[in-house]
């Protein structure tokens, strides 16, 4: 049984004004219910900058506990950097600033105290491309284990590649070739190889920047398969431009635009019924 | 709300939709035609233009079948959301609605036939005023359905969802006056249940228009009343209202 988050009370103060145009934005709040009950990702005003530019500007947003939060918005948005916050990724560029607040089960992860490298292991994160490491299959997904000591004897590593291949549903294609390269997999598999080796280390939260931009639609399809039954373990935030990707695998929706959150709604209502114009000249195809 | 038949980025999608628009309205305005035509032909007791009006439903036939494979095409090619997922559906239904009104109209048409071309009794004029009466209302009442859908106007929809809910008493009415007939010549029983039936027929194309005006709501508000009642309609259009 799934235990999903369900929306918050704390959405009772979501703002209804209707955005009508983009020039509105520096008076309109966040429309929908940014906030779930216990979530597992909790970001109150988190604002980002890139030296004097401001890429996210005051984004308040839960992440549930099983639940795919699709986020989605036009190129620049501002939805891989929000993303990217919730790993300390961005502490890779230089001139990047965070503010606000992005907590993991209740613990700040900006704290200075927060190890990053235990973060990481704790959220996972996949890419727009397939990036498998040039060594093989097994040490691809043994890799993680290995460097966070959560590997022992080597038939335990035995079990922790064999589940992880399984439940990115790879397994059963790779079994008989487990000491070969990884980059002699087509697309699909290295790019499920990537899932694998993020779930290898036992993370609380997946992040996926448009894991299936560079995938055919069989592929395509496998790799939304596999969210939703990662779904049952894990949180996952995607990043994805295709509308139907967002409307096929996620439960609640996130638009971005311009570095603001515009709404965030349950993916069902979100797809036939969004409360915001922007939203709805988006998502049906009006401006990119 | 967004107007779906246009601002898309892609023009020949805005062009897809403002042809699926019009093609609902003109198949309307046949409908339309149809249904004065055929109470006419009951006036004018004339047989050759009740064949006519039977004629003409296969062009409104026909353009059903047409709403509805362009409309699996755009759902096919398009897969649109949110108000032009709406406005696709709504067109779908609002031809296969107008393709029933434009049968029940037949059915007005195959009366004057059956008066008309056949040995009997003359019908008794009184009796087919009532239904000159009642086509007129509902040929109103669809006229100002689809005037809605293309102004997408909640407050005509809600109008037309009002009379629609008063045509149930018209119908009772009707019924009392031609009762009286009956009563007072035992011998045009039959003509009575004639007229009842066309009368029924009617009534259901006001149901017909009643269900157009609902998918205008659902149109405009993402909202399906179609088993509301008019006062429970209104109560949530107005709670929407203060919200937004």
């Amino acid at each position: 049984m799934i235990e999903i988050s369900p929306p918050s009370k704390k959405s009772e103060k979501n703002f209804t004004t209707r955005l009508e145009s983009v020039d509105e934005f520096d008076r309109v709040e966040t429309v929908g219910e940014m906030f779930v009950d216990r979530p597992k990702v909790s970001c109150l005003g988190v604002s980002v900058h890139y030296g004097d530019k401001q890429a996210l500007f005051n984004i308040n947003l839960d992440l549930g506990r099983n639940e795919v939060l699709a986020l989605i918005g036009p190129s620049g948005c501002g939805k891989t950097t929000f993303l990217r916050c919730i790993n300390r990724m961005n502490d890779t560029i230089e001139g990047c600033r965070v503010d606000g607040e992005i907590k993991i089960e209740g613990a700040e992860i900006n704290h200075s105290d927060a190890d990053v490298v235990s973060l990481r292991s704790k959220v996972g994160m996949v890419f727009q491309k397939p990036n498998p490491f040039p060594k093989s299959i097994f040490d691809n997904i043994a890799y993680g284990p290995r460097i966070h000591g959560l590997s022992g004897p080597k038939n335990e590593l035995d079990d922790i590649v064999e589940s992880a291949l399984k439940r990115a549903g790879l397994w059963e294609e790779v079994s008989d070739r487990l000491h070969t390269p990884a980059t002699g997999l087509s697309g699909g598999q290295q790019q499920r190889l990537c899932i694998a080796r993020a779930i290898a280390v036992n993370p609380e939260v997946i992040l996926m920047d448009e894991p299936c931009s560079a995938l055919d639609p069989i592929a395509t399809a496998r790799i939304e398969e596999l969210i939703d039954d990662l779904r049952e373990k894990f949180t996952i935030a995607i990043v994805t431009h295709s509308m139907h990707q967002a409307a096929r695998v996620s439960q609640r929706t996130a638009y971005f635009h311009m570095g603001h959150l515009v709404e965030v709604g349950v993916t069902d209502q979100m797809f036939t019924n969004p409360r915001q114009r922007l939203t709805e000249d988006y998502i049906t195809g009006r401006f990119g | 709300m967004t107007n779906p038949t246009s601002g898309h980025t892609v023009e020949s999608f805005n062009e897809e939709m403002r042809r699926e628009h019009r093609t609902v309205l003109q198949m309307g305005a046949l409908v339309r035609h149809q249904i004065r035509n055929a109470a006419k032909t009951l006036r004018d007791e004339d047989s050759e233009a009740a064949r006519k009006v039977i004629a003409d439903d296969l062009e409104v036939n026909a353009l059903d079948i047409q709403v509805a494979a362009h409309v699996e095409a755009i759902l096919a090619r398009r897969t649109p959301v949110a108000s032009d997922l709406r406005e696709v559906l709504t067109v779908a239904k609002i031809a296969t609605d107008l393709e029933r009104c434009g049968d029940e109209a037949g059915k007005l048409a195959k009366l004057t036939i059956h008066f008309f071309d056949s040995p009997g009794i003359a019908p008794n004029y009184q009796l087919l005023q009532e239904v000159s009466k009642v086509a007129g209302f509902v040929e109103l009442m669809l006229q100002e359905s689809l005037d809605a859908f293309d102004a997408r106007n909640i407050d005509s929809a809600c109008e037309v969802i009002r009379t629609a809910e008063s045509l149930d008493g018209e119908f009772r009415s009707a019924l009392r006056r031609l009762m009286t007939f009956v009563l007072e010549d035992a011998r045009t029983i039959g003509q009575f249940v004639d007229v009842v039936l066309a009368i029924r027929a009617l009534e259901r194309i006001g149901g017909h228009a009643k269900n157009i005006s609902g998918y205008v709501v659902y149109l405009v508000t993402g909202r399906d009343v179609r088993h509301e009642d008019l006062a429970a309609i209104e109560s949530d259009l107005k709670i929407t209202d203060s919200i937004s």
